[in-house]
C-alpha cells in the first residue's frame, strides 16, 4: 500500500446512505469543487439519496454541513442530509431495517470468506477481505468486502468491494448484471442493458469504475509472477 | 394424526394472499378435508368478506387468545362448503395484541381439529408476519409477475428459510399475452431468481372479482381458469405432489412438467 494523503472528499455507500467524508480544514471552494465532481459521477443515484456528511471530530462544522446540505439538495436533488454523529461511527450507521436484516445475513470476522448458496433480497454478506460467492446474488441483496468480490454465478444485487478505500479491488461475476457497484469510494449504477453473457469484472481505471470482459481484459494474466492478493 | 398449518404470505400487498387462502381452503374442504382458514390481518380483516361470511362474525381470533371464547365458538362454518371454517380477524384491536407464542398455542389446538389450517398473512414483514410464521409447518409464497413483487417474495423466502421453513411458490395474476409480448416477466424468469419449488401458476381472471363481490367460492365456478388452477394446487398440497403444472403460456393446453426442472430437494 502506498502512503498517500486522504483525498479532501470521499464517498462511500453505507447501508442505504451515501457517506461523505469531508476534510473541513480545507477552504470551502475546494470542498465544493470535490463534492461536485463526485456527485456528478453519481448521476441519478444521488436523487433522493440519504446523505451523511462526516467532518471528522470538528464540532464547529455545523454551518458547513448545513450549507452543503442546501447545496446537495438543490444541485443534485438528494433526499435527506445528516451530520455524522461521531468519528467512531464512521463505518456503522444505525440499521433502520431492524433486526430482520441481520438475522438472515451472514457476517464474518475472518479475513476472506467463501460462501455457497443464494443470497436473497434484504440479506447482506460482509467479508473483511475477499469474498467469494458460489451461487447467485439476487436483486436487493448486498455483498460488502474489504477486498475483491467474486461471484461464481449471477450477480444481480449490489456489490461493494475494496471498502473503505482499496482502489485495487475488483468485482467479478460469471453473469454480471449488478444493480450497483462500489469500489473504494467510487459508485456506479448497474445498467439494465448489461447482458451478462460473458464473465466480466469491474475495476478502477483513471478514477472511474470500468467494466470489462474478464477473459479478454483479465489484468492478472500479464503478471509474470503470482502474488498473494 | 395432527393436521398441517400452512401460512400464505408474500411481503408485498395486494398480490392475492386472501384469494389464494380462500380458494385453496375451499378446494381442500371439497376434497373432503377438515379445513380452517384464519385471517391474520388484525385491524384490516377481509377474508370474511371474500368468503361472504361477514355477517356471521360474533367472536374473533383475539377473543380466542384472550380466553373470551372457545375455538369452536369463533370458527364460522362456510355457507356452502361443509368442513370449511373461518376464524376471523379482529377489526378493532391493535395488531400487537397477538404474540408469536399465542399463535403457537392456538395452532397446536387447531391441528387437533383440522387437517389443514391456512393462515392468511398480512402484507409486510412486521408483527402480523412474525405471528403468522411462528407456528407454521409449511409456507406458500404468492407473487405476481412484477419486479417489486418478486423482490419482496425473495425477502420473505429468506426469512422463512431462516426459520427452517421451506416455502413453495404460487405465481398469480399471469397475463399470457403480456408475457408473450415481453411486457411481463415469465414464470421462468421468476423461478430463476427465487429458486424454490413451484406449486402453481394462476392466470389473471375476471371471475376472481365476481367471486369476491358475490361471496361465491371461485373454485365452484366451473369455467374459471384461476379456479381450476387453485383446485389443482389444492391437490398438489394434499396427496398429489406430482400433478403436472399447467403452463398458461401453452395456449393449446398441453400440460408440461415444469416443476421438476427447478425443484431442489432439501
Ligand atoms: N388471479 C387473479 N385474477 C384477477 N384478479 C385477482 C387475481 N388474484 C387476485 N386478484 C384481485 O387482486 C386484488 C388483491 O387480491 P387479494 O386481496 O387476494 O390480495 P392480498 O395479497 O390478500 O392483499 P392484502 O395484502 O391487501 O391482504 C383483489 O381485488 C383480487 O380480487
Ligand atoms: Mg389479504
Amino acid at each position: 500500500m502506498t502512503d498517500h494523503q486522504d483525498p479532501p472528499v470521499r464517498l462511500k455507500g453505507v447501508g442505504d446512505s451515501l457517506w461523505v467524508t469531508v476534510d473541513s480544514s480545507l477552504p470551502s471552494e475546494r470542498i465544493y469543487e470535490e463534492i461536485t465532481k463526485i456527485f456528478d459521477r453519481l448521476k441519478h443515484l444521488a436523487i433522493n439519496a440519504k446523505v451523511v456528511i462526516d467532518t471528522g471530530d470538528q464540532d464547529d462544522s455545523d454551518q458547513l454541513v448545513e450549507e452543503l446540505s442546501g447545496f446537495l439538495k438543490s444541485k443534485f436533488q438528494v433526499g435527506h442530509v445528516f451530520k455524522a454523529q461521531s468519528r467512531k461511527h464512521t463505518h456503522d450507521i444505525p440499521d433502520e431495517r431492524g433486526p430482520d436484516a441481520s438475522e438472515t445475513g451472514v457476517v464474518t470476522q475472518n479475513d476472506s470468506l467463501i460462501i455457497a448458496g443464494r443470497v436473497r433480497s434484504g440479506q447482506t454478506i460482509e467479508a473483511r477481505k475477499h469474498l467469494v460467492i458460489l451461487g447467485d446474488l439476487n436483486p436487493g441483496a448486498e455483498a460488502v468486502a474489504g477486498g475483491d468480490i467474486l461471484v461464481l454465478g449471477s450477480l444481480q444485487g449490489k456489490a461493494a468491494a475494496g471498502q473503505p478505500d482499496n482502489i485495487n479491488a475488483i468485482v467479478m461475476a460469471l453473469e454480471f448484471k449488478p444493480t450497483q457497484i462500489q469500489i473504494a469510494g467510487f459508485v456506479v449504477a448497474g445498467n439494465p442493458r448489461m447482458v451478462g453473457s460473458v464473465p466480466e469484472f469491474a475495476h478502477i481505471e483513471n478514477d472511474q469504475i470500468v467494466v470489462n470482459d474478464y477473459m479478454k481484459a483479465n489484468p492478472f494474466k500479464r503478471m509474470n509472477w503470482p502474488e498473494e492478493r | 394424526m395432527d393436521g398441517k398449518v400452512i401460512v400464505v404470505t408474500s411481503g408485498k400487498g395486494g398480490v392475492g394472499k386472501t384469494t389464494v387462502t380462500a380458494s385453496i381452503g375451499a378446494a381442500l374442504a371439497l376434497q373432503g378435508k377438515r379445513v380452517a382458514v384464519v385471517d391474520m390481518d388484525i385491524g384490516l380483516r377481509n377474508l370474511d368478506v371474500v368468503m361472504g361470511l361477514e355477517n356471521r362474525i360474533v367472536f374473533n381470533i383475539v377473543d380466542i387468545i384472550q380466553g373470551k371464547c372457545k375455538l369452536k365458538q369463533a370458527a364460522i362454518k362456510d355457507r356452502r362448503i361443509d368442513n370449511l371454517y373461518l376464524i376471523p380477524a379482529s377489526q378493532s384491536h391493535e395488531k400487537n395484541v397477538i404474540k408469536p407464542e399465542n399463535m403457537v398455542w392456538l395452532c397446536s389446538k387447531m391441528k387437533k381439529e383440522f387437517d389443514f389450517t391456512l393462515l392468511d398473512c398480512p402484507a409486510g414483514i412486521e408483527q402480523g408476519f412474525k405471528n403468522s410464521i411462528a407456528a407454521a409447518d409449511q409456507a406458500i409464497v404468492v407473487c405476481t409477475p412484477e419486479v417489486s413483487s418478486v423482490r419482496d417474495a425473495d425477502r420473505v423466502i429468506g426469512l422463512l428459510y431462516a426459520r427452517n421453513i421451506t416455502p413453495k411458490l404460487i405465481i398469480n395474476r399471469i397475463v399470457p399475452k403480456m408475457v408473450e409480448s415481453g411486457d411481463m416477466l415469465s414464470h421462468d424468469d421468476i423461478i430463476e431468481v427465487l429458486s424454490i419449488d413451484l406449486v402453481g401458476l394462476v392466470e389473471m381472471d375476471d371471475k376472481v372479482v365476481v367471486s369476491t363481490n358475490t361471496g361465491t367460492p371461485l373454485i365452484m365456478q366451473k369455467d374459471s381458469k384461476a379456479g381450476n388452477a387453485f383446485q389443482r394446487i389444492a391437490m398438489r398440497l394434499d396427496g398429489h405432489p406430482d400433478l403436472p403444472i399447467e403452463n398458461p403460456m401453452d395456449q393449446k393446453g398441453f400440460w408440461k412438467r415444469i416443476s421438476k426442472k427447478f425443484s431442489r430437494k432439501n
